[in-house]
């Protein structure tokens, strides 16, 4: 999965400014603002990653515990995914199976 | 065609009908042979166009809502926006108060002005432009005042910008630049090209960081008008 395209991200301090631009506001008229965490992820989401890609290398950066990570990419998940914010792929289909 | 100066550039354009004509003509320039910053010239057929989404616009209606629209989105290339607020003038500083629709911007300056008398008035009373110019952010009449004729040809530095919204009680407090952001995003142009979105949010990120921001609730008394004078200008009593 990775973050569609059409939107785009400044910062203000240590907080991130998510708006649409072009035809992405037609299907998304609002803002977007992202802590520290919320600003590493969407970068990463920037190219295709999956959950699991984005929990250690939440780990690895910061030095969060697996758990921690996990819960963390998976609130920020829900909430660019419930805004339509996400381009799903099925490339690694196994990933979601074995859960 | 025609040169103007609308909030510090040289805009260049030929509109037609009475009401951008009209409201425009205080900012006619006499200057020759100046290079224009902003040239507005819409695309041919665009009256029709508007015309068949919204039958009850006139031509009229359509050039001056057009215009108004390329000049904003031309002005986010000069670090400055439009701004959907009421802007009101008090001792040389610009207050702005902003707002959906209908919430009560116009009721609220117009007690501004009540209150002040000739030490006030409206600058633009739904769309100024906020600009920056060395560093300072400065508020601007142009002709483009929505549904209202209430705009000056005049220039003023922000003092500050209030969100307001109706309620039963008053109050006002300082809203942090990362809780204003939202708001004022509601109330400006959304719709953009990327390179005009991305000067646009750089912008808006200045303002924010830089301007004194305020949320206000209020009912429609001159109770609201102290309450929002005080705070805003940071004088104790009035």
């Amino acid at each position: 999965m990775k973050i569609k395209e059409g939107f785009i991200l400044r910062k203000i301090d240590n907080t991130g400014v998510v708006v649409p631009v072009g035809d992405a506001v037609q299907n998304f008229e609002g803002m977007i603002i992202l802590n520290e965490t919320g600003i590493f992820l969407w970068e990463r989401l920037l190219n295709d990653a999956e959950a699991s890609d984005l929990a250690s290398s939440l780990t690895s950066e910061y030095g969060v515990d697996a758990e921690t990570a996990e819960r963390d990419v998976n609130a920020f998940l829900r909430k660019v995914r419930g805004a339509g914010l996400l381009a799903e792929q099925t490339r690694s289909r196994d990933t979601q199976h074995r859960k | 065609m025609a040169l103007y100066h609308f909030a510090g550039l040289v805009v260049e354009m030929d509109p037609q009908h009475p009401t951008l004509l009209k409201q425009a003509s205080p900012y006619l320039t006499q200057e020759r042979n100046v290079r224009p910053d902003i040239t507005i010239q819409p695309e041919k057929g665009y009256i029709d166009a508007i015309r068949k989404a919204a039958p009850h616009f006139s031509p009229d209606m359509a050039e001056y809502c057009r215009f108004g629209t390329l000049f904003y989105r031309a002005l986010l290339y000069f670090d400055g926006m439009m701004l959907h607020a009421s802007a009101v003038v008090l001792d040389g500083r610009a207050y702005l108060f902003s707002a959906p629709s209908g919430t009560g911007k116009s009721t609220h300056t117009s007690g501004w002005i009540k209150r002040f008398g000739a030490r006030s008035f409206i600058l633009n009373d739904d769309k100024p432009a906020i600009r920056f110019q060395n560093g300072v952010l400065y508020a601007y009449g142009t002709p483009f005042s929505g549904k209202s004729d209430l705009s000056r040809n005049a220039v003023a530095p922000v003092a500050g910008i209030c969100m307001l919204e109706r309620g039963e009680q008053n109050w006002i407090r300082r809203l942090t630049a990362e809780e204003a952001l939202p708001f004022l995003y509601e109330q400006t142009i959304r719709r953009l090209t990327r390179e005009e979105g991305t000067h646009m949010l750089e912008t808006l990120i200045r303002v924010a960081s830089s301007t004194p921001l305020w949320r206000m609730s209020c009912d429609v008394s001159d109770e609201a008008v102290d309450l929002s004078y005080r705070a805003m200008s940071g004088v104790e009593t009035v």
